[in-house]
């Protein structure tokens, strides 16, 4: 019973934190451009106010762009019940399985650039095609870099590996591991559409590939939506910290050692949120037909990756 | 130990590797120069960490040479000489950029393979680094031939040998010093030979594009003007 309970907590801490994390990035990007910036908390204002707003559908627009919303959400939602968050293993038994994980992420992402595809506007189209070329480059190098973590622990359950790395704390600074986090690092900047591959803060047409397909989204519709991505962020930025340093995650249900998970879990996912600001706040974004290379070099990371965990074994 | 020994030079190794495949992502030379300084820090550092372990101490003295000839002196020289000579980038390789990193992927994979007896039979903490050496002077042949500009040639060349002096460090632990030091001298004159070359390359054809000696084909002359004319060109 505990156990379904500390999972309901669980999904509710991604649904309440993943907001802030989006401000806190967008704040330091500001302090860091030397702009004062919104405080950390407005994510929470503007998805009260898209909430409370009236939904525009185009008249030409099918079912699938008026579901795609609570897909996305859902499926995000359900990958939140699936990681390892605080505590391992994953308390209930549906399997936390890293291919299940990944595949319910880019099931959202489907939905998303059929939607685009549905009202027919050239933006959406346009933006749906583009994310498609990177999913697509992008899908070779999360199962290989999956495939590199897998092969260590000799499993695919994220537990499992969670488990496994914190009972060989050396293979933290194996070359394989590193190589694999540098190749999924740079595959969660493409899906979650940070800057050298999308930027996220503008609207401005040529440079846009998420914002170009949710550009027809509004009302609540947009406010799932907007949100669904925060926590999309949020939970590859926790896979990230677990996999590759899971320290401080609890192993049992002990009240103090999960207050150390959950600390340590905020902890690791702001640093990482701190690298992101600072590297959208360094790099100028990619021109499209350069990102197909961006993504190649992490596919060589992750093949490299793979191939030297092969070799340790 | 031994395991955090092994650890550490497989980390420096992959390091060096990843620094070498800055070269076929990145464009402009000032960054290929960048990325061997790197390398060359990490592959001195290596060297460092295997005379430690290995209670080598002449290791130091080679670490301590390797990073003042290939960490300092010869970046030095490759950016003045890319400002005299003004070329910035690498724009239209032979091999364009994805291939480029895919090819790499796939020489790393060869040198598995090439090097596999090698590892299988020895039973050095510093094994694991041996392929991903091998890869480094895969890379660096690579370079030299995909790439038109002669000065990203030279770092090419300039990679392949820390790939080279790599293996050599995780293989053998190291050559005696006397060898180290001849081999020292003739990377330094090699490399002077080619900048050598580069300027005249430059001053010929006010480019450093290879391509650019297609244009170089012989030219009927009569045999009185070869006799004054002899070593032209």
């Amino acid at each position: 019973m505990t156990d379904y309970l500390l999972q309901l907590i669980n999904v509710a801490l991604v649904l309440a934190v993943s907001p802030a994390l989006v401000g806190l990035i967008r704040w330091l990007k500001a302090r860091m451009q030397n702009r004062r910036g919104a405080p950390i908390w407005q994510p929470y204002f503007e998805l009260r106010k898209l909430f409370g707003k009236e939904v525009v559908v185009s008249d030409t627009a099918s079912w699938v762009f008026r579901a795609t919303p609570y897909i996305v959400f859902a499926s995000t939602l359900a990958v939140a019940l699936l990681v390892p968050l605080v505590r391992i293993p994953v308390p209930v038994a549906l399997g936390s399985d890293l291919i299940v994980v990944v595949y319910l992420l880019l099931l959202g992402t489907f939905f998303l650039a059929l939607a685009g595809l549905d009202t027919g506007s050239p933006f959406g189209g346009m933006g749906s095609s583009r994310e498609m070329t990177v999913a697509a480059l992008a899908e070779p190098t999360i199962a290989l870099a999956i495939f590199s973590l897998a092969v260590g622990a000799g499993s695919t359950d994220l537990g499992r590996i969670v488990a496994e790395t914190l009972n060989a704390p050396t293979t933290v600074a194996a070359p394989g591991h590193l190589l694999g986090f540098a190749a999924l690092f740079i595959v969660m900047l493409a899906e979650t559409g940070r800057l050298p591959v999308d930027n996220p803060s503008t609207h401005l047409e040529l440079t846009m590939i998420h914002e170009a397909m949710i550009l027809e989204y509004s009302g609540r519709y947009l406010a799932l939506i907007e949100w669904a991505s925060g926590m999309k962020l949020f939970i590859f930025l926790s896979l990230l910290a677990n996999l590759y340093v899971p320290w401080g995650i609890a192993t049992s249900n002990d009240p103090a050692g999960l207050a150390v998970g959950l600390l340590a879990l905020l902890g690791k996912v702001v640093v990482l949120g701190c690298a992101i600001a600072a590297l959208e706040t360094r790099l100028a974004k990619l021109r499209l037909f350069r990102v197909p290379e961006l993504l190649s070099v992490s596919f060589v990371l992750a093949l490299l990756a793979v191939t030297s965990s092969f070799v340790v074994r | 130990m031994d395991s955090l020994f092994s650890q550490l030079t497989a980390l420096g190794s992959s390091l060096a590797l990843v620094c070498s495949f800055m070269l076929l992502w990145r464009r402009s030379l000032d960054s290929f120069a960048s990325a061997f300084t790197i390398q060359s820090i990490v592959v001195s550092a290596v060297t460092a960490v295997v005379g430690y372990f290995g209670n080598d101490s002449d290791l130091y003295y080679v670490a301590g040479l390797f990073l003042l000839l290939k960490a300092v002196l010869i970046p030095y020289v490759l950016r003045r000489t890319r400002r005299r000579i003004g070329a910035l980038r690498e724009d239209t390789p032979y091999v364009n950029t994805a291939t480029s990193l895919l090819i790499g992927g796939l020489l790393v994979l060869l040198s598995y393979v090439v090097t596999r007896p090698l590892v299988v039979l020895s039973d050095l903490p510093t094994r694991s680094g041996i392929p991903l050496a091998m890869g480094i002077v895969f890379i660096g042949l690579f370079v030299i031939i995909s790439r038109k500009k002669a000065l990203t040639q030279i770092i090419g060349f300039l990679v392949l040998e820390n790939g080279i002096a790599l293996l050599a460090i995780l293989g053998t632990y190291g050559i005696p010093l006397i060898v180290e030091l001849g081999v020292f001298l003739d990377v330094l004159m090699g490399f002077w030979v080619m900048q050598v070359f580069l300027y005249q390359i430059d001053q010929t054809f006010d480019s450093i594009d290879v391509e650019q000696l297609n244009m170089l084909t012989e030219v009927t002359i009569r045999p009185a003007d070869r006799v004054s004319g002899g070593g032209g060109a």
